[in-house]
Parts: C-alpha cells; structure tokens; sequence
C-alpha cells in the first residue's frame, strides 16, 4: 500500500496501546509518528503534511485536554483523542475546543478510520484556507498605501464619487485606484473584491445599505 | 553649838543644855590634861542646884557619852589643828583596827599614818583636800576608801569642821566619817543599769519614742533619731521635736492624715493602738512600718507616758502581700480553670468547689450546706450507684479514683464527666483530704460517639466504593492491552488482507496480540488472587532479575521525566520463592510512586531513583526503593486504601503492595528521608512458603 502524503501522530504513555495504534494506522496506508509523552510531540519537526493528531488523555506529563488547550494558540493538525475511560463532561469540553472525535478504548478501525481521515480532510481544508489567506495577504501588501485606503470605502458599496469625495480627491483618481486594486488583488468582480477583502478580515468602515456620510466616522471636513 | 553642828543627827536632845559641861566630860575622859579647862564657871551652878556629889552626877555623865559616842553608827574623830589625830572613836578603832597611840611610829606623823589607812587612789586627794582645810580651816567634806582592819577598803563619806576657841583660833578639828559602801555599790550598779538600759534602747534594732503629753517634745532613741537625721535635712535645727512636724516629715502623704489622727485618738482615748504606714527611709524609698503605741500609767492610774516603738515591716508586708497575690491568683486559678474543681475529706464530704463547678451545678460558693446537699443529688440516676461504690472503695483504700459519670448541670441537663480524685497525704501517711478534678466530656462522648457512627458508615461506603473503584482500576488494568489487542489484531488483518499480503508485519503484530492478550489474563488471575486470598503460585525467583525487568520496562517513561535510576543490587543473592506476577506489579508499583513523586512537584537537586537489594539477617531479603521527591505529607495513611495524593490516584497501590508483600510473609513500609524524598523497603523471607 502506497503512503500518501499524509500524517498521523500518537501520543499515549502505554507502549503497547502506541504500538498497536501505529501499526494499525501504517497497515491503513498512514504513516504514523508515536509519542510517549506531549513535550516529545511538541519537540518534534513535523513534515508539511495534512496530518492529525491522536492524543491520549491520561499523559504522564500533562492532561490531553490541558495540552489541547495549549495548542489552540498556534496552527496544530486536529485532535483525536482516545481514552481509557471517557466522561461525557471531557469529551464534551474536548469537542467544543475543537476536537474531531473523542474515542474511548480500545479503539477499532471502525471507529479510527473515520476520525482519522475527517482530521486529515479537515486538516487540508484548513491548510488550504491558510495558503489561499496567505496568497491574499502577499497581494494585499503589494498595495500603496493610497490604495488600501480606498479599497475598504470600495468594498464597503461606496460609490465612486462618495468614496472620492470621502478621500477629498476627484473621482477620476479614484477610479484608477479603484482598478489598480481590482489588479493587484486579482479580483475578477467587485463581488471577489468584497469576498477577498472578507477573507483578510478587513473592516467595513462605512455603511453600504444607507451609503450616508453621516455615518461615516472618518468623514473630512 | 558649833561643835553641835558638828555630831547633828545625833541625840541631840540628850545633850544637855549646858553645852560646855558636855565637853568639859568628854575632854576629861578623852583627855585628863584638859580637864581643868572644862572646870569653868558654868557648871557651878549646876552642882549648886544639884543635891547629889557633882563628882557622881559628872561620872554618869561621862559615862552616857562615852557610850554616845561609841554607839554612834559613824566613826568619830578629833585632829589637832595640825591634823594629827587625837581621837578615834570605838567605831572607828574597830574599823581601822588601830586606835590613836597606835599610829605613834617612828619617823612618821600620825597625819601620815592616818593617810595611808586611805585607799592609794584617793590618798593624794584626801591629803591634799585635808591640808587645804587645815590651812584655810575650810569645812573638810570628801568621799574616799578607807581601809578596814582585814585590808578591804571601803567607801566612806567624811565631813570634818574645826572647832574655834574665842580668839577664832582652831583648836580642834572634828571629824565623821560613815560607811556609804553599799550605796556606792547601790549607785554604781544603777548607774550602771541605767547605762545598760540606755544602750540597750539605743542598740534594739527598733525605732523608740517617748512624750509625756502631745504638746511635749518628743524623746527618741538613737536609732530614730539617725532615722531623722538621715531623712530630714535640717533635723539638728529642730528644736523641740513635736511628733506632729516630724510625722509630716517621715510618713508618707497618703498615710500621715490617718496615722495623726489615730495618734489623736489615742492620746484621747489614753488606750494603746497599732498603726501601720509607710515611711521614707534614707535611700528616698518609702518602707512599711508598724508602730505600737502604750501610755504608761502610775498607781492612780493617771498617764504619765506614752511610749511607742516603730519597726521596719516592709519585708513582712510586702511578703504577706506576694503572698495575698498569690493566693488571689491561686484562687483565681482554682476558679478559672476551665474544669471543675473540687475537695472532699476523708470521709467523703464535699467542702470545696471552685467556681466553675458552682457555676455549672448553679450553687451558692459560700453556702456549705447545700454544697454538701447538692452533691448528693448530681449524678445522673444510672450512675450513682456505681460512682458511690467506687468513690467508698477509693476512700477507704486510698487508690485514686477515676472514672466516668454523668453530672446534672443546673439547668437540668446531665453531661458526660470524666472524674479523677487524688489523696493528699500527710507525712505519717494518713489522708488529709481528697482533691478531685472533673471535666465535662459530654461533647467529645457525644463526638466519639458520631464519629464511631460515621465510621461505620464510612467502612460500609468504602466497601460500596472499593468495589466500584476497583472494577474501574481493573477495567483500565484490562483495557490497556484490551485496546492494543484490538488495534493489533486489526492491523494484522489489515496485514494479511492487503495486495500482496505483508506477512511479516501480520506476523509481528500478531505476536504483539499473544503478548498483550496474557498481559491481561495476568491482570485477571492477579486481581482474582488478590481478592480470594487464593494460595498463590509461587516460583523460585531471583529479586534482582525482576527488578532489572521493571526497570527496563519503565526504563521509556522514566527517561522521559529525565530521572536516572540507580540500582545497588547485592549480587548472589539466594532466590526466593514468590508470585512473580504480584511482586512484579509491587516493584511497577514503587517505582512509579518515586517516579511520580519526583516529578509530580518543584524538586531541586538529582533526580535520582535508587533501588536496593540486600540480604536482611539471614533469613530475608531487603529491598529499597529510595527517592528524591517530595516525601509523603501523609505517612501514617498511605496504606490505607483509597488515600491519594495524586490527581488521578485510585490509592490503591500501597495498600495493594503492603497485602501482596505480607501475603509473602514480608513487611513493607515506609519512610521519608532525612533530606528529602521519601523510601519505601519491604522484606521478602527466604522462606516464603512457610510463613505464608
């Protein structure tokens, strides 16, 4: 069975359980990286990969749902966790943090496969949403510093001469820069645009349903 | 009538009127040369009127004042104007032993004979006081020693006058001289009693005074009046010293109005007092002192004196004073001590409570009666049989009595009381009285009493959750190599299934299913010995083999923790015969608590696990596991099932390890270590199965 470009890590403090766990994943066509405890995983250079991690909850260092915790600051693959001994309020807490699956031992391919390969799709997904942002954010910093102050009011439904008026420059400038953006940004409509300017999270500043200036909290005397 | 003068006191009545016929007489009998000269013109007349021959009459005469003389108690004598004697009367003669011829000696004037009979000491004196006299014919008067017949000297008082004839020429001197050695004596000794007395009151270590009326100065002894002189600067200028002046002087302010005013009374009244007060003393401090105040009355009765004595009591009072204290403090003790108190005599009658008892029992303190009363109305109608068995027994036997009872408080409630009563002895053994403590111990009854109810309650819950615990540790005891069999078994499916089949891999996890499967049927038998107390299997094992096994096998997780183990294995051991399986999970078990504690807390230092094995006597074997961690906070109850102190602790593994070491006829127990960290040892007999 070929291996795909694709990761699973174990982290359980039994040796058997970890042992059991890989294997069975290696014989699935994952490859699969085990760990005795959280610091070894956190210390290990993982590949680029989609992966996902499965995480006991009983480490001997640091309670699974503790290290979930701590990871949710930084980019990580989805947790799986598997436990001896499940309680409804753990596996609960666990979900809401964003857990794909909370198993209780053993553990069955029944039960694995679908974790396993939900994290890893889950994990692409993500993966792929953190590129394409990535993408963006390299187009939005190829921007002057003119145009990124006219592509909120552009995205925000201003009209061109609101938005030149806004800027106190004639709409004719405006337009160029309008374009401009349009460019760099490689937005194909202004639908895109507003879709693209969403993605990098850049704030509506003035009201597109009214288009009034009185709202408009950055209006020029 | 100057020689009259000269024998006054005598009789001078029969004398008679005529007085140059008396000493016409005596110079006739003394002096039969000068008789002529007493024959002049004035006894004529007598002889006229007188029928009877003068020479008759002048013979009695002679002889009556012959006798006079020598029956006078005095010595008599004449000196010429020379001062040689020339008479001595028979007193005198006896006396000196030697009459006038006598001192006819040759060489020597009777003068000087007459001073040597005086006593050395006074002889200069007498002679030269004598001459003087002879000379100026100044009246002789002096008091000397004179010499009696046996050599004794004795004082005599002598007076001498000269006679004049009429041209004022001294004819004679006459002398008397009477023995005034017993007043002298008399004198000497009351002068000397007198002496006494004065230094006795001035050597008494008291403070005396005197004073005949308030107005009068007063009289002090030497010691008050250096008392004065050292407190009152100008004591010296004070002339008379009225007590008055003087007390405001000495006695404190506070005390000086109460002290005039019971001198007051006193003189009033004339009836003795005491008074006690402070004064200054010559260091500036004010001291207790005690003043007795008497009059001295006469035979009528009247007051003629008043006398007082002052002593310095400060020690007494301020002893009687500590010890006031101290008896206030005592009592205050007796009353305070959150106990009740009380006193019996030998035969059993209460006479003393302290005021927690009273308090408690809602009785008068002062009321003996019904101290005694209430007492035999207190204990609680199930226990007053046996309280008074055993206190008659104590009394009588004198062994202490203690015991448990209930007491009715005032208010009608009967609490538990723990009583206890000792004998106070005196030196010959017999009992003087009985002192007895009883302390309300109705609330810790009652609390023994909930807390032997809770833990009973607390064994049958513990019973409940054992069963519960452990099905849950034995499920997670199960599950572990349950989960890997099952993933396993899976894989090698997966193994064998695929194109082309990977058998070796299907052949390695296969095994792996055949391990981990045993692996639980060991969990299984072990926790179905444990809890049977079924005979175990026990095979011929060696210690250090096994301790090698389970290091190896936590050899991954203890690294991890970076905690280096060291072992001190005694090599050669004899093998012993044990449960593998068990004493394998007690070895998994230590480690993992040392582990544990090590790294379950802020330690400094090596963290270093050291496991031991060593021959323990002869017949067993010693092992140690020995770690630098925390110490157990808790030693006495780390055996007890259940107690943990970790998070996700079942504490179960002491208590597990304990039963499976003395199912081998072992001990284990525990300790913390001097520095830190704590070890846990446990023996194993070389003969295992005997003991077990």
């Amino acid at each position: 069975m070929s291996q795909r470009e694709e990761m699973v890590f174990v982290v359980d403090d039994d040796a058997r359980v970890r042992e059991a766990i890989s294997e069975l994943l290696e014989s699935l066509g994952w490859q699969a990286e085990t760990f005795a405890a959280a610091a070894d995983y956190v210390a290990y250079a993982k590949p680029d990969f989609p992966a996902c991690l499965i995480l006991d909850v009983e480490l001997p260092d640091i309670n699974g749902l503790e290290f979930q915790k701590q990871l949710s600051d930084d980019v990580h693959p989805p947790i799986v966790f598997i436990t001896g001994h499940g309680d409804i309020p753990s596996s609960v807490r666990a979900i809401q943090r964003g857990a794909v699956d909370f198993l209780t031992k053993p553990v069955g391919e029944n039960d694995l496969i679908p974790a396993v390969r939900a994290a890893i799709d889950r994990d692409r997904i993500q993966r792929s949403a953190r590129a394409e942002l990535a993408e963006l954010v390299r187009r939005l910093e190829t921007l002057t510093p003119r145009e990124r102050e006219v592509l909120p009011l552009v995205v925000s439904g201003l009209l061109n001469k609101q938005a030149a008026a806004e800027l106190g420059i004639s709409k004719i400038t405006l337009e160029i820069h309008r374009s401009k953006i349009m460019h760099k940004m490689q937005a194909e409509s202004l639908a895109d645009l507003v879709r693209i300017a969403e993605k990098l999270q850049i704030p509506i500043t003035h009201s597109r349903r009214s288009g009034s200036l009185q709202e408009c909290p950055t209006r020029s005397p | 009538m100057r020689c009259g003068k000269g024998i006054a006191g005598l009789s001078y009545s029969m004398i008679s009127p005529t007085q140059t016929s008396i000493e016409s007489g005596i110079r006739s009998v003394e002096d039969p040369q000068l008789c002529f000269v007493g024959q002049e013109q004035p006894i004529m007349p007598i002889e006229i009127q007188d029928h009877k021959p003068v020479v008759e009459a002048l013979r009695d005469r002679e002889q009556e004042l012959s006798q006079l003389i020598n029956m006078v108690p005095s010595h008599l004598w004449r000196l010429t104007p020379e001062g040689e004697p020339t008479f001595f009367n028979k007193r005198m003669v006896d006396f000196l032993g030697l009459d006038v011829p006598d001192m006819d000696r040759r060489g020597k004037s009777r003068l000087e004979m007459l001073v040597e009979t005086v006593h050395p000491d006074d002889a200069a004196e007498f002679r030269d006081t004598l001459n003087r006299c002879l000379v100026s014919g100044e009246h002789f008067t002096m008091r000397y020693r004179l010499r009696r017949a046996d050599g004794l000297y004795r004082w005599m008082s002598s007076r001498a006058e000269p006679m004049r004839n009429h041209a004022g020429r001294i004819v004679h001197w006459y002398g008397l001289c009477h023995d005034i050695d017993d007043q002298m004596h008399a004198e000497e000794a009351l002068r000397r009693s007198q002496q006494q007395l004065q230094q006795m009151i001035d050597a008494v270590p008291v403070r005396i005074w005197s004073i005949t009326s308030l107005d009068d100065p007063v009289y002090f002894n030497k010691r008050y009046q250096d008392h004065f002189r050292a407190v009152i600067a100008d004591f010296e200028a004070i002339e008379d010293p009225r007590i008055e002046t003087l007390l405001q002087e000495l006695i404190y302010p506070e005390d000086a109005p109460e002290v005039q005013r019971t001198l007051l009374n006193c003189f009033e009244s004339g009836r003795g007092t005491v008074m006690r007060f402070r004064w200054l003393e010559k260091d500036g401090a004010y001291r207790w002192a005690e003043c007795r105040v008497e009059p001295r009355r006469d035979q009528d009765g009247t007051i003629v004196q008043w006398y007082g004595v002052s002593l310095d009591i400060d020690d007494e009072v301020r002893a009687q004073e500590a010890l006031r204290n101290r008896e206030r403090e005592l009592s205050l003790l007796v009353d305070m001590v959150p106990s009740n108190l009380w006193r019996l005599t030998p035969e059993g009658e209460t006479t003393l409570a302290n005021k927690h008892m009273a308090d408690f029992l809602g009785v008068d303190l002062q009321d003996k009666r019904q101290l005694a009363v209430v007492f035999d109305t207190i204990f609680h109608p199930d226990d007053v049989d046996a309280v008074s068995d055993v206190l008659g027994r104590c009394l009588k036997t004198g062994e202490l009595f203690s015991m448990k009872y209930r007491l009715r408080r005032h208010d009608g409630v009967y609490r538990w009381m723990s009583g206890r009563a000792e004998p106070l002895r005196a030196p010959d053994g017999g009992i003087v009285q009985w002192f007895g403590l009883c302390h309300d111990i109705d609330d810790q009854v009652h609390a023994e009493e909930a807390l032997r109810r809770a833990s009973e309650q607390l064994a049958r819950a513990t019973q409940a959750a054992s069963l519960a615990e452990l099905s849950a540790s034995i499920a997670h005891e199960v599950n572990q190599p349950l989960a890997a069999i099952v993933a396993n078994s899976q894989a090698c499916h997966r193994w064998l299934s695929a194109a082309p089949p990977n058998v070796e891999r299907a052949k390695i996890t296969a095994e792996r299913i055949t391990r981990d499967a045993n692996s639980a049927a060991d969990v299984v038998s072990r926790i179905r010995a444990l809890f049977r107390q079924a005979p175990q299997t026990r095979s011929s094992e060696d210690v250090n083999h096994l301790i090698g096994e389970v290091c190896r096998l936590m050899a991954d997780g203890i690294a991890a923790k970076g905690i280096r183990v060291e072992t001190d294995l005694e090599p050669n051991l004899p093998p012993v015969a044990l449960d593998r399986v068990q004493v394998q999970q007690v070895f998994l078990n230590l480690v993992r608590n040392g582990v544990e504690a090590m790294d379950g807390a802020m330690v400094d230092g090596a963290r270093t696990l050291q496991i031991s094995s060593r021959r323990d006597a002869i017949d067993a074997i010693r092992i140690e596991v020995r770690d630098a961690g925390t110490g157990f906070e808790h030693a006495e109850r780390v055996f007890e099932p259940f107690f943990t102190t970790k998070q996700n602790g079942m504490g179960m593994g002491l208590a597990i390890c304990r039963s499976i070491i003395e199912s081998h006829g072992g001990r284990l127990w525990m300790a913390n270590n001097e520095t830190r960290g704590a070890t846990v040892a446990f023996t194993l007999p070389l003969k295992a199965s005997e003991s077990s």
